[in-house]
């Protein structure tokens, strides 16, 4: 550029200039992307429509197809040129925009602005349309692995993309300016957003959310091509493999957040939104599930395709559940008009998966030949039945106050009590599934066999049961107090259950690895999970989802006390002792802080020390708690400081004893490590028989199979 | 400086499109022998899967035997259709 | 062993419905715990979307006034049914965290458990229906061709 040799107020001018123009080159560039979206979505569908039919237009429709795709990957330059545009106006504070006017201030911590980017309902529709398309990348970049499939999918993904795009244009344009005269200084963003976790929560969830879109696309299709055999579920394992992973973390994340923000001592309210987080995911496990019987059996095509037009349209409710103001709920944007294009957008998705359906149906045919089976098999379909019955349950729970309101003409409130009866039952089923699963054989005729394998598992089963009641959970002594404490049991003992399961199964395998090549049954084990890595890994999966129960099912024994605590007094929770060190107040920039300093003793030893607090945000003027916690795997000592007591000035500190809560979050870090597991590649059996002490009279029949594999 | 940056944007994103380009990937209708290699490979993998739970003790004698014979013939004929067909090429 | 199966298959559906049975007519009753039961079973009417008991606003008006009044309530000697009734009267029934048992609220309960059973006994059926498709072991042709190439499969599918 020729700006090198002017002086600083040109720079300065230049910049202020660089400044304004951001918005309208960010508009420019949504308007692009929708543009690109709109030709990749009608070139690529006129295109594949000549290649079905055979017909030719001026352009061979494979170039067609080729500009299409190109197209897609172009708008993803483009939405990225827009998000971009948006970060840079929350970082330069250009309260000239109206979204970063209501989300930002210029005291706010980078890290945050940056957080901005998904604070609102605008920004974080940018942020689903840049996801998509960067997932759209990666697709049409990979295109080789199966071009015509890809070119289908791509098709797809360009038509969810303009809706999407169609919002940030019209509906909820992100770079709308602020009428009448700029203010100084931003309304600043939501304190409770203002913590670490916030800044890859969101993302993380959406990743989730959007994720589906792509094996929705390649579903769909796979379809539309009547796409011979079962290889597209081999391409798009990995996706939803990759997806569903991101969707638990995003969950999980989301419950931290609540449970070190939040401060009321939980971390899943069964609010809607959280609802709405957990229902894809329902739908995705079962998905991940029963697919493996197509895959491996070719049968439950139908069932499958629409298992992922669900999650898929259930990823699209979620969104929609959290911008409508259709339910109420604590993170709910602003009510807003938008939900009418999601409901059309919702109608539009169906409509045309049924109708492909319909037309497609006897694609779906199952192509294998008749055989007796009974036991892995049917334990799929109990799985999927069990997990679609959860999803129905949170479902039904979270739009029941619509449809009461329609019916009976008054909202009512369906809350943590409901789900606690309900939901929590199908969980301990669910939770007995994922030990009995693994121990029965595909194809098995009988249960004939199974038998021998289930005694160990049940046997630990009621052993734990027996030490947990002479260790004192008897529930039928708690019985006042509901039934938190039986389902504690059952939950404990299920989980030995399926930990014994799943150890068995490992075990039995390493021996035969072990037997047949000699090696030491550690060494064997590992082998066994290289051989069939989605296998083992989604039996670590397993564990980790037991220990994920084993944590919750802590919440039944969970205490807490209120109190007035004043300068070297003390309160008592179960072991522990607090005794207070001092109050305090400081405040920067961005919030004001008051807080407590706590010495925690334990007997005699102090153990550490805490500092609870409670900030006051001066752009926002809301208030937030910082909650103080002591972690062990025993339990969580989670304090909170409460304020002072609006009569007698006296600082309140309310503490909390969780047992357990440690073992959810470890519990999913197993669950990442076993996804990651079943992520890697299997080590093909041909290279694993290599690598072993063959025998020599067996060699050259090991050699064959290298050449026939 | 606005319309310079949309109009670079813009042009950037048209050349990349439309730049003609000579080596399309073909888009390849997949043939009945990629359907019956892949097909082919599911029954190797099923079979492979048997043998090894057969030995982890998961089936009794009589189940193995039906199941590993029921895919080995279903093998089989994907086999000889595989063969069927190499050779046609072959004789082209 | 079918008969096994059928029998074992029914055997479990009992246990299963009397389990469920015994979870879902649960009750609780005892003085003792009843604030503490009752603040859980109600909401804060503030709008912050919270169980009454748990709402952790400071100096927050409306859950302040409901306990004072729940504690009164308990005082009188009402019933729990009472105090539910006496709070959805006053505050509107979005009060109540879970609708109670009447009329059409009957639905919220009783629909998700009656479609997991619908679902179980379908599911049982379709596992039936596979299991009485029972092929009988199939024939294993003789020829030679077939014999070369059952060899070779074996080959390749070793361990």
């Amino acid at each position: 550029m020729e700006c090198d040799n002017r002086s600083s107020p040109n720079i300065l001018q230049e910049t202020v200039l660089l400044i304004s123009i951001m918005p309208a080159f960010g508009s420019f560039a949504l308007l692009l992307a929708l543009a690109l979206s709109g030709y990749n979505l009608f070139a690529g569908a006129i295109a594949l429509r000549q290649l079905a039919t055979g017909a030719r237009g001026r352009v061979s429709p494979e170039r067609l197809a080729e500009t299409a795709r190109r197209a897609g990957i172009g708008s993803f330059f483009a939405v990225t040129c827009a998000a971009f545009a948006l970060v840079w106006a929350a970082f330069t504070n250009d309260f000239s925009v109206s979204y970063i006017l209501h989300h930002s201030n210029r005291a706010l911590p980078g890290p945050y602005k940056f957080a901005a980017l998904w604070s609102g309902q605008e920004g974080s529709l940018l942020l689903w349309a840049w996801l998509l398309a960067t997932y759209g990348l990666v697709l049409r970049l990979r295109h080789k692995v199966d071009v015509k499939l890809t070119a289908y999918a791509s098709t797809i993904l360009a038509g969810i993309q303009i809706f999407f795009l169609l919002l940030l244009n019209f509906a909820a344009p992100p770079f709308a300016l602020v009428a009448g005269t700029v203010p100084q200084d931003g309304f600043g963003l939501n304190p409770l957003l203002q913590y670490p976790e916030m800044v890859i929560h969101p993302p993380m969830l959406y990743l989730g959310y959007v994720g589906f879109s792509v094996p929705f696309a390649f579903a769909l299709g796979a379809l539309m091509m009547r796409y011979p055999g079962e290889k597209w579920i081999h391409i798009t394992r990995r996706w939803t493999m990759v997806t569903w992973l991101f969707l638990t973390c995003g969950i999980f994340l989301g419950a931290h957040w609540a449970y070190s923000v939040l401060g009321w001592g939980g971390y899943w309210g069964w609010d809607p939104v959280e609802n709405a987080s957990l229902m894809p995911w329902l739908t995705g496990t079962a998905f991940l599930h029963s697919v493996m019987m197509q895959e491996k059996r070719g049968m439950m095509k139908s069932w499958n395709v629409w298992l992922i037009f669900s999650t898929f349209a259930l990823s699209i409710l979620g969104t929609l559940l959290t911008r409508s103001g259709l339910v109420s709920s604590v993170h709910a944007f602003a009510e807003s008009a938008i939900g009418t294009w999601f409901w059309t957008f919702l109608v539009i998705v169906l409509a045309v998966c049924l109708f492909t359906y319909i037309l497609q149906r006897d694609h779906l045919k199952s192509e294998h030949k008749l055989e007796s089976l009974v036991s892995r098999e049917s334990s799929f379909l109990f799985n999927n039945l069990v997990l679609l019955a959860a999803c129905f349950t949170v479902l039904w729970g979270t739009l029941f106050p619509v449809i009461s309101e329609y019916v009976q003409g008054n909202k009512v409130t369906v809350g943590p009590p409901f789900y606690n009866r309900v939901a929590i039952p199908i969980g301990l089923f669910l939770l007995f599934l994922t030990g009995i699963g693994p121990i029965l054989a595909w194809r098995s005729t009988s249960f004939k066999s199974i038998r021998k394998n289930f005694i160990l598992p049940a046997v630990s089963a009621v052993v734990t049961a027996i030490v947990l009641m002479a260790c004192g959970v008897r529930p039928w002594q708690d019985w006042s107090e509901g039934q938190g404490s039986l389902y504690s049991l059952m939950a404990w003992s299920l989980g030995a259950l399926v930990v014994t399961a799943v150890g068995s199964e490992f075990l039995r395998g390493a021996g035969v690895i072990s037997r047949h090549t000699g090696q030491n049954l550690f060494a064997s084990m590992i082998q066994l999970m290289r051989r069939n890595t989605r296998r083992y890994g989604g039996y670590i999966v397993h564990f980790g989802v037991v220990v994920i129960f084993i944590g919750l099912a802590g919440s039944a024994f969970n205490q807490s006390t209120e109190q007035e605590l004043n300068f070297k007094q003390s309160m008592k929770m179960g072991p522990y002792r607090l005794v207070c060190q001092d109050y305090s107040q400081d405040s920067n920039l961005n919030y004001d802080t008051e807080y407590a300093i706590l010495d925690v003793y334990r007997g005699d030893k102090k153990i550490t020390q805490l500092s609870p607090e409670r900030r006051f945000y001066q752009a926002s003027q809301t208030t937030s708690t910082i909650v103080a916690n002591h972690s062990t795997l025993a339990w969580d000592l989670y304090v909170i400081y409460a304020g002072k007591d609006p009569d007698n000035g006296q600082p309140i500190i309310k503490v909390f004893l969780n047992p357990l809560v440690a073992w959810v979050w470890i519990g999913v870090l197993i669950v990442i490590l076993g996804t990651f597991v079943a992520l890697t590649p299997n080590m093909t059996a041909a290279f694993a028989a290599s690598r072993t002490r063959v025998p020599v009279s067996e060699a050259p029949a090991m050699a064959m199979g290298k050449g026939g594999d | 400086m606005t319309m310079i940056a949309c109009g670079l944007l813009l042009i950037g994103i048209f050349v990349y499109v439309f730049y003609p380009e000579r080596n399309v990937e073909a888009q390849v209708q997949k043939t009945r022998l990629d359907f019956l290699r892949e097909r082919k490979e599911m029954l190797y993998d099923n079979l492979r899967d048997l043998n090894f739970e057969y030995r982890a003790g998961k089936y009794p004698e009589e189940d193995y035997a039906a199941q590993r014979a029921a895919m080995e013939n279903e093998a089989a004929e994907v086999l000889a259709e595989m063969d069927l067909l190499e050779r046609g090429v072959g004789a082209v | 062993m079918r008969r096994l199966f059928r029998s074992s298959g029914l055997r479990l559906l009992q246990l299963g419905l009397v389990g469920l049975l015994a979870i879902f007519t649960m009750g609780s009753a005892d003085n003792a715990v009843r604030y503490n039961d009752l603040g859980h079973k109600m909401m804060c009417v503030c709008g912050c979307g919270q169980i009454l008991i748990e709402c952790n606003h400071l100096g927050c008006q409306y859950s302040e006034a409901e306990l004072t009044e729940l504690r009164m309530a308990l005082h009188q000697g009402k019933s729990d049914t009472e105090i539910l009734e006496l709070f959805q009267a006053k505050y509107g029934p979005t009060v109540l965290a879970a609708p109670m048992l009447t009329k059409f609220n009957l639905a919220a309960w009783f629909v998700p458990p009656v479609v997991l059973l619908i679902g179980i006994a379908a599911t049982i059926a379709l596992v039936r229906k596979w299991r009485l498709r029972t092929v009988a072991m199939p024939v294993v042709p003789t020829t030679t061709t077939f014999q070369t190439a059952r060899d070779r499969i074996r080959r390749e599918t070793e361990l």
